[in-house]
């Protein structure tokens, strides 16, 4: 009741301004104005299961605001009970979020004309749809929630066309897919939880458009999670909260490079006291950042430069109320279109690995034994695909159907557990996928040898599929 | 005295002069500084040199009269026991302080007093290795096989055949450096490969005066090469003309040599040697010689000659190298010093032959065994390829 | 009334003919260019295709200009004269880097490489790789005073330590020739590795250092080795071969002033492994090679890339004086790589044989030694450091400039204009293109690093077409090949705008495919701007040797040395025929292995073939004897089992023979103007 009052008078307050300037000028939403998602501080402390919290905002709104101009915000998504997680097109002229115009509709991911505040949805699914993102192929990824026997409850990405239609799902683990964004090499940057066997620590992991390539990106420290959404910095910087797993929503800014994400990590508020939620790059290696001095308080926006001990100038505040995440509201560089190798008339995918045998001498004991592995053993969520044995080179060679998550422990003559099971995999249609080793470092590249796995037919997975018949994909 | 008598008796006096002077302006460059400096101590480890007058003096007097020769002694044989990998030597060449000899099993090399190894494992295209040279200009080792020829490099084998490029054979007899040009004589004809415009020139009976293109053995100098052809005779080959000119025996097929040199001894050649303006041609039937205008044949029935049946010859300076199937030959033509194993014993012995006098000196011990394929010398030491292994002899200094 | 119907008649009658031809004609139009460029999006534009692939003529000349295109660079002992060599200006170019201009200019040979000083200053040494020769110039006067012959392909020089001789490595010959400057002979030819470039004497003057930039040839899978070879330079003789394994595209050379290391740039290709992806250095890996002249002599390879962005086509590279710095210059990326050699000393110290070999393959180790990438112009290549270490000079090659950087800011500070045009042609950014990685998935590899020379790499690599481990290809030459359609080795890319179109961006840079204006600029420059080299080694004059002449009797006959009539696809010339012999249709010459999938190969062009080993569709021939001796015996590959050993040599003469037909008549005119554009 609290809640519609004060958003029946924030609106209110701010719709009639609004309307104004489109009066004014032909644009609804100013350029160099940006757009928030603003949170009633009520519903932040709310104790509902961790990875819902992240994106159930109900009740919140987005408001635009110029940070140069004393101006209070002003809600762009009036008709709708909740609306959070926005995104702007390329050209600077609309405007994707999740919404629910009533309180119990399913989340639907909804696009708005920043010229005349007009907008329409583009999905109509029962189950939620969260987290949207513009694609430079045209088109948007979003989080849907999925709950079936293959990967039992998730929060898939999916993409589909601006109106709608072709709509794909491209993640198959039994995991949360949060915050998303668009890497400029074209990828896919997603805050991933795995769920089986228990919830692990989020990770950032990267994929292309298709699903395909999907792989580590960055891992924090154990306990941390990764709240609010990640912003790639135009030097080629990643930066994001990182919070304690109890902390939920807010922490220290963290820089990573794209170049080595792994071996990069900066805190840039180790010296800061309270809590950041998010940060954007604004100008002159500042950045515009979500800061709270302590839990008691609400996120405000401040101006935030790392080379100073403090959360910076205060930029924009909204009494009783969160400021959870923030994008320019300007037309902005298209990253790279990818192509893609994926066919949906091909039933499967192939793995190749070349040696799970592999011992690296540089990170001695990640996932490196001393017995010698003589099978792997494919798993899905609760069954078995079967029982492989590798080649003399440690090699093997899958045919995997694909779209199916899978995990795979390798084994010892005996039939104990030498390593994994590794974390989850899946395979799109036609891919096909690469790894030097079990449980191998990212930062290693393949010897250049012929692995002998590849002299022989592909192994079917799951083992008791003898034969398939699919299409054959010449992709040279 | 009778007049004639006399007159024997001063051709004799003016003979023995005329042999004292030669045999002083003969031997006196050995005794120089820059001959015994040219030495390799490596490669005479632990041997002392041995003069003349550590022999029985009528030893000493025998070897005086091989006059130009060289005679060797204080021979070494090395076999499987000291790290060959087979007593069957087929060749032998010295290449500064090393020795290279291509055996039945693999090139072994001889260092340091040490013997290493390589075969196929290393690199060699086939492990029976007959012919070995030396690029005076680049310093790389030419090793013909019996699976084709190997260009031996900074410690790198490359192989050329008659698969992979313009080898006329795999089963190479003989090979030969002339300045950039690298010879070889084949089962299938004789070829010349060019190492700086990488052709091949290959001559068989189809462009060269051949009558089959069996060839084992080649040389070259004076801007010519001379191939040993089997049933062929020798054809020489000017490199810069391109033309061909052969040389046949006279005489056909036939076993004997019905008019002395008339030409080479036969047309079952097995090697030529060029040196100082000599060509020697080896046969299994006997040796020639030729000036450039004059031919001359050599046997075992009349000159100190091992045996009619040669398997190689080498030529250094005046003298040549005769390599049998009955012992090895050494002449300038004129006075012979062949070496002969006993049969019974490791003792042999050296024949001093000088017109019509034989003479011998006992060696002990003495070559390894008389089927001799490769010979080669240098300085004061004369290395031998046999049957039984791998000698080494030493000068044996004249001091007087 | 008459007069207005004299306009509207014939005006009426061209409005009915528009009408009753437009259609169809962009009916025709667009299916012409759908099937020309294997899309159906392409805006209907005739000049992508039509105006810029022109070779000759006056449009040719409009649409074209000459550029210098700076390859490598020497600096006066005073650090006040840059000596500049013009690859494309067929010149030498003496630069005062006090007033930053071109001061003097003097012709040299085709395609100069390298230019050398020797010790007093006196003379210039530049090798002129397309003429086999070397340009002696005397450098008072600023002219070629001398010419010296040298073997095929001349390209790295160095002089020994008493200067008396000069080593000249012969890049297309794969040897090295000794040249006697006291007569101005060779005295000898020593035998290198595959394709050498790069030529450097190690600081106690006592050895040479040649680097190979092609593997010596193996079997598809064997591990890759490219020979560095070390010549003593008391008796000239090569003294060792040192395999660098799994390296190759070894450009250059150069030594830390204490004489403790020498340093290699070089690139390791994953040819073995199936191309499946990019991510995670599956494709190419860039790094630098070090040879510890010191005990114990070790080769270390240290990777250059990181893991998401690579610096792909290291090419130069150069030393402080007092051996603390590096900088590698990064052709496909446009940068400069800055080295801390005190931090590669430190890994190398502290790391075991097992780690050193291991940082190879190890994307993150370049965190710890590589402190800058300085970005440049285009297509950075031949680097100098001034003598007091404060300046690095580098020739961007595409750029026709030279940056000037200082090694303590370690800043671009300014650039020298060469005095080049100043538009940048249609094919000209084509060959840019073709020369950076930025159209790779994180800049991985360029169209250059497979075809280096705009030629071909040697390399046989697993395209992973339908399954892993089947259908290994050999890479081709993209030197003249745009009147020989169709492409690839099964032949399905009709025109050079599909090759590099969307299905090339699928499988092989797997990102953003080009834009048409890119590609219209890609096939400008593949289809007008890549001539052959002349065939100075085999056919220098276009008269044949007899063996030639015999060979060339044995390729055009029509009946066997038995009398038989040969069956007319089983003639040479057939499949074959001149200008270009390949008649351009598929073919089955009785290669296809058990791991290729059931297909006909597309004919090859023969020109230039002697560069261009190992041979057939897999690369199984390493020389051309082996096709036929080894891979030819079902006849299908050309009736040769006739032939005896001589023939068979004569035959594979008359294919080296076989040169760019522009050398062979006027064209030749057309394409020494060629040799000058792009």
């Amino acid at each position: 009741m609290k809640l519609n009052l004060i958003s029946f008078i924030l609106s209110l307050s701010l719709s009639g301004s609004g309307i104004l300037l489109i009066s004014c000028n032909g644009r609804a939403v100013k350029k160099g104005t940006f757009v928030a998602t603003v949170v009633p501080e009520n519903l932040m402390n709310e104790n509902s299961p961790d990875d819902e919290i992240r994106y159930n905002l109900t009740g919140s709104r987005i408001a635009s605001f110029n940070p140069d101009l004393l101006k209070p915000a002003r809600v762009l998504t009036k008709d709708f009970y909740s609306a959070c997680m926005p995104s702007i097109s390329y050209d600077g002229e609309y405007m994707l979020f999740a919404g629910q115009k009533e309180k119990n509709d399913p989340w639907q991911i909804w696009e708005m004309n920043l010229n005349n505040l007009k907008f329409r949805k583009i999905t109509s699914i029962e189950d939620d749809c969260t987290f949207p993102a513009y694609l430079p192929d045209g088109g948007l990824v979003f989080t849907r929630k999925i709950v079936n026997d293959t990967i039992k409850t998730a929060l898939c990405l999916f993409t589909c066309r601006r109106d709608g239609s072709g709509l794909h799902q491209i993640t198959f683990s039994p995991s949360s897919n949060l915050s998303t964004i668009v890497l400029r090499d074209g990828r896919l940057l997603t805050v991933t939880r795995n769920l089986i066997p228990s919830p692990d620590d989020p990770v950032f992991i990267v994929m292309r458009p298709d699903g395909t390539k999907a792989d580590i990106f960055y891992r924090g420290e154990k306990g941390t999670c990764l709240p609010g959404r990640p912003n790639e910095t135009a030097d080629g910087n990643i930066i994001f909260a990182e919070a304690d797993i109890s902390g939920l929503s807010g922490g220290d800014l963290i820089s990573i490079t794209y170049n080595r994400p792994l071996h990069s990590r900066v805190n840039l508020t180790s010296e800061v006291n309270g809590e950041f939620n998010f940060a954007l790059p604004f100008r002159n290696d500042s950045y515009l950042a979500g800061w709270r001095e302590s839990d008691s308080g609400n996120y405000a926006l401040y101006l935030f430069d790392p080379s100073e001990k403090s959360p910076g100038k205060l930029i924009f505040t909204d009494p009783g109320f969160n400021i959870t995440d923030i994008v320019a509201s300007d037309e902005h560089e298209r990253q790279r279109k990818l192509p893609s190798e994926v066919d949906m008339q091909v039933k499967t995918g192939l793995l190749l690995c070349q040696n799970i045998n592999f011992i690296n001498p540089l990170s001695p004991g990640t996932g490196n034994h001393t017995t010698e592995a003589t099978n792997i053993e494919v798993l899905g969520i609760d069954t078995t695909y079967g029982l492989i044995p590798v080649e003399n080179d440690g090699s093997f060679y899958l045919k995997v159907m694909a779209d199916t998550p899978f995990r795979i422990r390798i084994l010892d003559e005996k039939g104990n557990t030498v390593n994994g099971p590794c974390s989850w995999l899946w395979l799109r249609p036609n891919e096909r996928r690469g790894c030097v080793g079990c449980h191998d470092d990212p930062e290693l590249v393949p010897f250049n040898q012929v692995p002998l796995a590849v002299k022989k037919a592909p192994v079917i997975v799951p083992v008791h599929i003898k034969e398939l018949k699919e299409k054959i994909v010449e992709l040279e | 005295m009778k007049k004639s008598s006399y007159r024997y008796f001063i051709a004799a006096i003016i003979l023995l002069a005329i042999f004292a002077v030669v045999l002083l302006l003969v031997k006196k460059p050995a005794l120089t500084d820059a001959t015994v400096n040219k030495s390799k101590p490596e490669v005479l480890a632990g041997n002392a040199h041995k003069d003349i007058d550590k022999y029985p003096g009528s030893s000493a007097e025998k070897i005086r009269e091989a006059g130009a020769v060289p005679v060797y002694g204080n021979w070494r044989t090395f076999t499987t026991r000291d790290g060959l990998p087979s007593d069957k030597a087929y060749t032998v060449r010295i290449d500064g302080d090393r020795v290279l000899v291509g055996t039945h099993d693999g090139l072994s090399v001889y260092q340091n007093g040490k013997w290493r190894t390589y075969t196929t494992d290393d690199g060699l295209p086939h492990n029976g290795v007959v012919s070995v040279d030396i690029s005076d200009l680049t310093g790389d080792v030419w090793i013909a096989t019996f699976g084709g020829l190997c260009c031996w490099s900074a410690g790198k084998f490359e192989t050329f055949n008659q698969f992979n490029s313009g080898m006329p054979n795999d089963l190479v007899y003989n090979v030969f450096c002339y300045g950039k040009d690298v010879w070889v004589a084949t089962g299938g004809g004789a070829g010349c490969y060019d190492t700086t415009t990488k052709q091949w020139k290959i001559f068989t009976e189809q462009n060269a005066p051949m009558h089959e293109p069996w060839t084992y053995g080649v040389s070259a100098g004076d801007g010519k090469a001379w191939i040993a052809a089997w049933g062929g005779g020798v054809i020489e080959y000017n490199i810069m003309t391109e033309q061909f000119r052969d040389y046949v025996d006279p005489d056909g097929f036939m076993e004997i040599d019905l008019q002395p040199d008339d030409g080479v001894v036969h047309d079952i050649t097995t090697a030529t040697a060029y040196c100082d303006s000599i060509l020697w041609v080896s046969t299994y039937f006997g040796m020639s010689r030729y000036d450039g205008k004059n031919w001359k044949g050599y046997f075992d029935h009349d000159s100190g000659l091992a045996s009619n049946f040669i398997n190689f010859v080498r030529a250094e300076g005046k003298v040549v190298f005769v390599c049998s199937d009955n012992g090895l030959s050494t002449t300038d033509g004129n006075t012979w010093v062949t070496y002969k194993k006993n049969d019974n014993d490791e003792n042999g012995k050296a024949i001093i032959t000088s017109g019509n006098e034989k003479k011998e000196i006992p060696l002990t011990p003495s070559i390894a065994h008389n089927f001799i394929i490769g010979v080669d010398a240098q300085d004061d030491v004369l290395w031998v390829a046999t049957s039984g292994g791998v000698c080494r002899g030493e000068l044996i200094k004249n001091n007087r | 009334m008459r007069k207005s119907l004299r306009i509207i008649i014939p005006l009426g009658i061209i409005g009915i003919l528009t009408g009753v031809f437009y259609f169809p004609f962009h009916k025709w139009a667009r299916e012409h260019v759908n099937y020309m460029t294997a899309t159906n999006d392409h805006p209907l534009m005739c000049t992508s295709c039509h105006l810029y692939i022109q070779k000759s003529g006056i449009i040719h000349k409009i649409l074209n200009a000459q550029y210098y295109s700076p390859f490598n660079l020497a600096l006066s002992e005073n650090g006040k004269y840059l000596y500049v060599v013009a690859e494309e200006g067929n010149a030498l170019l003496l630069v005062d880097t006090e007033k930053q201009k071109v001061i003097r200019k003097t012709a040299v040979g085709t395609r100069p490489h390298t230019v050398i000083l020797d010790r007093d200053e006196k003379r210039a040494y530049v090798s002129n790789q397309w003429s086999d020769n070397i340009s002696v110039i005397d450098l008072k006067s600023f002219s070629v005073i001398d010419t010296l012959i040298t073997g095929n392909g001349p390209a790295g020089m160095a002089l020994n330590s008493d200067g008396k001789y000069l080593y000249v490595v012969n890049s297309f010959s794969s040897d090295i020739s000794v040249i006697d400057l006291s007569t101005g002979t060779e005295e000898k030819r020593l035998t290198a590795g595959n394709n050498p470039a790069g030529a450097g004497i190690t600081p106690d003057g006592s050895r040479l250092f040649v680097t190979s930039r092609r593997t010596l040839s193996a079997p598809y899978g064997d591990t890759l080795r490219c020979e560095l070879t070390v010549v003593n330079n008391d008796n000239r003789r090569v003294e060792e071969r040192r395999d660098i394994k799994s390296a190759y595209l070894m450009e250059n050379v150069a030594f830390t002033g204490s004489g403790d290391l020498a340093l290699i740039p070089l690139i390791r290709p994953k040819n073995n492994v199936p191309t499946i992806q990019v991510e995670r250095g599956w494709m190419m890996t860039d790094g630098i090679g070090i040879v510890e002249l010191k005990p114990p002599g070790r080769t270390i390879q240290l990777l250059l890339d990181e893991p998401n962005t690579y610096y792909s086509d290291p090419f130069g590279i150069a030393v402080t004086p007092d051996g603390k710095k590096a900088f590698v210059s990064h052709a496909g990326v446009d940068c400069i790589s800055v080295l801390d050699l005190d931090a590669v000393r430190d890994i190398i110290a502290g790391s075991t044989d097992e780690m050193l070999n291991a940082y190879s393959n190890y994307l993150g180790i370049s965190s710890r030694f590589v402190i800058k990438r300085i970005p440049t112009g285009a297509n950075p290549k031949g680097l100098a450091i001034s003598p007091d270490g404060k300046l690095l000079y580098v020739a961007e090659h595409l750029e026709d400039r030279i940056a000037v950087i200082s090694t303590d800011s370690l800043c671009t500070i300014s650039n020298i204009d060469l005095g080049g045009p100043r538009r940048i042609t249609v094919a000209r950014h084509g060959r840019r293109l073709l020369n950076n990685a930025g159209h790779t998935f994180q800049n991985q590899y360029s169209c250059y690093t497979c075809h280096p020379d705009v030629h071909e790499d040697g390399l046989v690599y697993n395209m992973a077409s339908i399954d892993m481990g089947r259908n290994v290809t050999n890479t081709q030459s993209l030197r003249n090949i745009g009147d020989t359609p169709p492409y690839k080795w099964n032949g399905k890319n009709q025109t050079v705008y599909k090759q590099d179109g969307m299905r090339f961006s699928t499988v092989l840079t797997r990102t953003e495919a080009f834009s048409y204006k890119e590609l219209d600029a890609i096939v400008s420059y593949i289809m007008t701007g890549i001539p052959n080299p002349p065939d100075l080694l085999y056919n220098a004059n276009g008269e044949l040797t007899e063996a030639q002449k015999s060979g060339k009797a044995i390729f055009e006959r029509t009946h066997d040395f038995h009398g038989n009539e040969i069956p007319v696809l089983n003639r040479c010339v057939t499949c074959h025929p001149p200008p270009y012999y390949t008649n351009r249709q598929p073919a089955d010459v009785g290669t296809l292995a058990s791991t290729d999938d059931s297909m006909l190969f597309d004919t090859p062009h023969l020109n230039n073939i002697f560069a261009s080993p190992p041979y057939l569709h897999d690369g199984r021939a390493k020389t051309l004897e082996e096709i036929w001796t080894l891979y030819g015996k079902t006849e299908q590959h050309g009736s040769v089992n006739d032939l005896t050993k001589i023939q068979l040599n004569d035959l594979v003469e008359y294919l080296k023979s076989l040169r760019d037909p522009a050398y062979d008549h006027r064209e030749s005119e057309i394409l020494q103007a060629s040799f000058g554009h792009h």
